[in-house]
């Protein structure tokens, strides 16, 4: 899906300069297209990860993201703020490692038992860590992986432009998407 | 007619030209009544059939760093999206093939550094010195009796594992080649294969290295040793040694003792090295870990530097050159691109060096290196007249002139391994001239020099980083246990049978390089609330040195608080990397000690015994080395998963198993003689997890066992139960998976468990006698006797396994 590149987003920037060696690289993405996608999903989940626990602001956007009903899988010990703040997740003790693991398994049927999921939000990853399972979802699934960090990940299928440097933007997109939903 | 032949020389008349070869003497062989198992010196098939069974439950996991492929000229080739490489490869191959390389690496590493110290112990003490690792040491070689089936007396007697090693490494090395295997499955047995040679090479150094040096022999109250970078008294002359051959630094310490002069000198070491160093002497001392090293030479306080191999800063010389510290180095893996001086005479060397002449030395000759490095150290420190640039920059005025020049671009964040943002730091410095967010980046950076790399500005980051936590970093301090060795065989058969039973919880293996992903309180936060809860903890190489490095409130570390007992609630340090044999042996030892499972070339029965019962994990936090790759992979195939920190995702694969899939989750229980649903307990066997808060939980998740007791269970599931809320906030989402009975529930929580299993699981409870009706995966039989090898139950059971 080509996506028009506006000048107030910045450049698509990998988290890591040296994680140049891909063949097939995310499309970066506005919030509206992050919108459309959710909205086309037959049954779509936002992944978290202990990068909430760091960040309460990304706490607040994952409730949001519950409270517009996308389920939500808490990985890094995130269940423990959200879980705080009302949200049931459907799985929180196991790691990211874990989740794709099942999630390349084409007959998983989901932690709700509704079948596998087709679109996969991530939020509050350590980018080397999030890359790696990107990585094996790109090559050896079908699912589609939106990354809503604020580093640029290479390995989704669709992700924020790199938003490091401006944080409020990357809060700002955010806002936008669940605004939308 | 027979002769009874002695060993030596010997002539005999009137038979010229004949020459006669007595190979090894076998004369006690017979004594060792242990029947010799199936699998002695097994080649790539002979535990295949192991490896299979483990990688069909814990499926091989890829997340592949490259899509590409470029190891030979018919390539680079995209692989991506199912594609195949001009060889035929497809990329899970591909990968499969890259961490069996990296496994090859690490185990080579060991195995070459095992041969180089035998053969040049062997020359030095002789074949016939004894084995004699201390009064309570009978499994003197666990690895070695089970997988070579042969039980080593002597010094010479280890030979024979170590050809066998180097032999394996080859064979598995060479099916890496182009146009060779096409399984992953296939490539994962063998990268197992090599794993397990690993430990073999492991055992073999630090069997040789304690006998012939005289280490302490598994003694539970080593002293404690200075580590951290404040230890030193700069009013000497400091010798630092980097690397992993005590070989070379060992002499060092002998040198200086015999002219009586070792108080007169600081010798402090970096990486294991230093940990075995330690172990030779305890006047020596311990900077830190292998991301020490550019902290330590930068700031100037050596005055000379020994390197030997492994772990060592490919660009040592560059960094000794540039503030005017001579190298030394000494093993041929690392020569350094320097003159081989080792015919020189001593003073023509020293004066090499001390002159400029020389930036640096090879010389291979331990013996001289031990008269050399100390007359360098003590010219060079008179020269300065102990007036060492100790601070990152001459001046304050410099540090601010190299933070003003930053301008924000953020190259370095984009490069950093860690994503550290410098850049906030600087900014933040600039404004303010607060140092303190500049500082806070001194914990976690592993001083890898890829920012200054990056940097636009030529901004000497490194130095500000350290500059800024100056004051707290020149004064860290604080003490790691010496290396013990091996686990002594009666602490084994006094926690044989609390762990196969489940009372001791579990034993977790803190092992390998460490350099935080995160803040560096956080390893010794995740080891005490494990230690709290009288598991045992057992740690080496890098990771010891780090937990001896951090102190809790009252200025205490891990090592000073808890005892280096092989117990419940004991913190065990064995020592350097390659006494982590001594952590694998141990779990073989519980199977022989506790057991009396035979491990004369047993490999198979004693893994599936591993696997099944005894409820060790091992855990690496930082981003690691092919060394810790290997190692890893041995203790997979050995049955004990590994939970590695985010870093670790890096390793590109891992072992998970879907505790959805129940035909996965089997055991012929010889018992009842019946194939058996279980519990998935452990559920992967390589698992890396973001953050502390999962660290801790996943220990305590995969130290569950199949066999355990009710009793055991019980005790598990109530760490696993309260260590989950405390850190997730709730209960686990897959506790009911693991209960087999109400006595498996945890006592204070047995009503609210029960309820839980009936309105959210759909048990059936009997809530008069609160007894568990219908649920669970299988009911709790006491006499489980669960194994996943059909050779293992026909030798128990007597017949063939039930299908
Ligand atoms: S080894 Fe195979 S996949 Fe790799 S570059 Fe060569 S031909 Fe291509
Ligand atoms: S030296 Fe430290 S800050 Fe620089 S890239 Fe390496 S880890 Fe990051
Ligand atoms: S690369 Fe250099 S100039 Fe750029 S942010 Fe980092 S330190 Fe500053």
């Amino acid at each position: 899906m080509a996506v028009k590149k506006e000048d107030k987003y910045p450049a698509a920037r990998r988290y890591q300069v040296a994680d140049i060696q891909v063949s097939r690289e995310a499309t970066a993405v506005k919030p509206n297209v992050v919108v459309n996608l959710v909205k086309k999903a037959k049954h779509p989940v936002l992944v978290t990860g202990g990068q909430l626990l760091k960040d309460p602001k990304l706490v607040e956007f994952a409730v949001k993201f519950h409270e517009k009903g996308i389920p939500i899988i808490a990985t890094g010990g995130s269940s423990k703020p959200l879980i705080e703040k009302g949200v049931k997740p459907q799985s929180a003790v196991f790691p990211l490692h874990y989740v794709t693991q099942f999630m390349l398994d084409e007959e998983w049927q989901g932690f709700d038992g509704k079948g596998s999921y087709d679109v996969v939000l991530y939020l509050g990853f350590l980018p080397y860590y999030l890359s790696r399972m990107l990585s094996a979802l790109k090559h050896f699934s079908k699912i589609t992986t939106i990354s809503l960090d604020e580093f640029y990940q290479p390995h989704a299928k669709f992700s924020f432009t790199n938003l490091t440097a401006n944080k409020e933007m990357h809060y700002q997109m955010l806002e936008e998407v669940v605004n939308n939903l | 007619m027979a002769f009874e032949l002695k060993k030596g020389l010997f002539a005999i008349d009137e038979m010229r030209n004949v020459s006669i070869k007595i190979g090894k003497v076998v004369e006690e062989e017979e004594e060792w009544t242990e029947p010799m198992g199936p699998t002695p010196k097994p080649g790539i098939l002979e535990l295949r059939k192991w490896d299979h069974k483990l990688l069909e439950r814990f499926e091989p996991f890829y997340a592949p760093m490259s899509d590409y492929c470029n190891l030979c000229t018919m390539g680079p080739c995209d692989l991506s999206m199912n594609k195949r490489g001009a060889c035929g490869i497809d990329l899970k191959t591909a990968k499969a093939r890259l961490v069996t390389i990296a496994c090859c690496i690490g185990a080579a590493a060991h195995t070459a550094h095992a041969r180089h110290l035998l053969d040049h112990l062997i020359e030095d003490y002789g074949e016939d010195l004894p084995i004699d690792l201390g009064g309570d040491i009978n499994v003197e070689a666990p690895n070695i009796r089970t997988i070579i089936g042969i039980k080593p007396r002597t010094l010479g007697d280890l030979r024979e594992a170590l050809d066998w090693a180097e032999k394996e490494i080859v064979k598995v090395l060479h099916a890496t080649h182009i146009g060779n295997e096409e399984s992953f499955i296939d490539y994962e047995s063998k990268a197992m294969h090599v794993g397990m040679a690993d430990h073999i090479g492991m055992e073999v150094a630090d069997i040789a290295q304690i006998v012939a040096y005289n280490l302490p022999k598994a003694e539970q109250d080593t002293p404690l040793v200075d580590t951290g970078f404040g230890i030193v008294d700069k009013s000497k002359p400091v010798i630092v040694v980097v690397g992993h051959n005590v070989m070379y630094s060992r002499p060092v310490v002998e040198y200086l003792e015999e002219q009586g002069r070792i108080d007169d000198f600081e010798i402090a070491g970096l990486c294991c090295t230093a940990h075995d160093m330690t172990r030779v002497s305890s006047k020596t001392k311990i900077f830190g870990p292998i991301s020490y090293q550019l902290r330590v030479i930068r700031s100037g306080l050596p005055d000379v530097l020994i390197s030997d191999e492994q772990c060592i800063r490919a660009d040592l010389l560059e960094a000794c050159k540039a503030v005017g510290i001579p190298l030394i180095a000494t093993s041929d893996a690392a020569i350094r691109g320097l003159p081989d001086v080792s015919d020189w005479p001593v003073d023509k060397i020293v004066d090499a060096l001390v002159s400029g002449k020389l930036p640096g030395v090879f010389l291979s000759d331990p013996e001289k290196v031990g008269q050399v490095a100390p007359l360098v150290a003590e010219a060079v420190f008179k020269k300065h007249g102990g007036e060492r640039k100790y601070r990152f920059f001459e001046t304050d005025e410099d540090l601010w002139g190299e933070i003003n020049k930053c301008t924000q671009c953020m190259s370095c964040v984009f490069t950093c391994p860690h994503n550290l943002r410098i850049d906030q730091g600087m900014a933040h410095a600039q404004k303010t001239k607060d140092l303190s967010k500049l500082g806070y980046l001194e914990e976690q950076c592993l001083a890898c020099g890829k920012c200054e790399q990056a940097c636009p500005k030529n901004i000497k980051i490194i130095n500000v980083i350290m500059a800024s936590n100056f004051e707290k970093l020149y004064n860290k301090s604080g003490k790691t246990r010496v290396g013990r060795g091996p686990i002594q065989d009666t602490e084994v058969r006094n926690v044989g049978q609390p762990i196969v039973m489940g009372q001791i919880p579990g034993i977790i293996a803190a092992v390998g390089c460490i350099n935080f992903p995160d803040e560096m309180q956080s390893i010794r936060e995740i080891l005490e609330e494990f230690l709290k809860r009288r598991y045992i903890v057992v740690t080496s190489g890098c990771h010891a040195m780090d937990i001896g490095m951090l102190k809790d409130e009252e200025g205490q570390t891990l090592f000073e608080k808890y005892p280096g007992i092989f117990d419940a609630g004991g913190l065990v340090n064995t020592g350097s990397c390659v006494s982590n044999s001594h952590i694998s042996g141990v779990a073989m030892k519980v199977a022989s000690i506790f057991a009396m499972r035979p491990l004369r070339g047993n490999y198979a029965e004693i893994a599936d015994y591993i696997l099944n019962r005894v409820g060790a994990v091992g855990f690496s936090w930082g981003p690691y080395s092919h060394k810790a790759a290997s190692i890893a992979t041995g203790f997979n195939r050995l049955g004990v998963p590994v939970v590695v920190g985010p870093h670790g995702a890096k390793y590109r694969r891992a072992y998970i198993g879907r505790y959805y899939k129940p035909e996965k989750w089997w055991a012929y229980d010889i018992k009842t003689r019946k194939k058996m649903n279980i519990e998935p307990a452990p559920d992967s066997l390589l698992v890396a997890v973001e953050t502390k808060e999962e660290a801790i939980v996943q220990l305590a998740r995969l130290a569950l066992r199949p066999n355990d007791t009710s009793q055991g269970r019980q005790i598990k599931l109530t760490h696993y139960l309260e260590l989950s809320q405390k850190y997730l906030g709730t209960l686990p989402d897959d506790w009911p998976l693991y209960v087999r009975s109400e006595a498996d529930l945890p006592l204070k929580m047995k009503d609210q468990l029960l309820q839980i299993l009936e309105s959210d699981y759909g048990w059936k409870i009997d809530w008069d006698k609160k007894k568990i009706l219908e649920g669970p995966i299988r009911p709790f039989d006491a006499g489980f006797n669960p194994t996943l090898v059909e050779e293992v139950y026909e030798k128990y059971a007597g017949e063939k396994p039930p299908q």
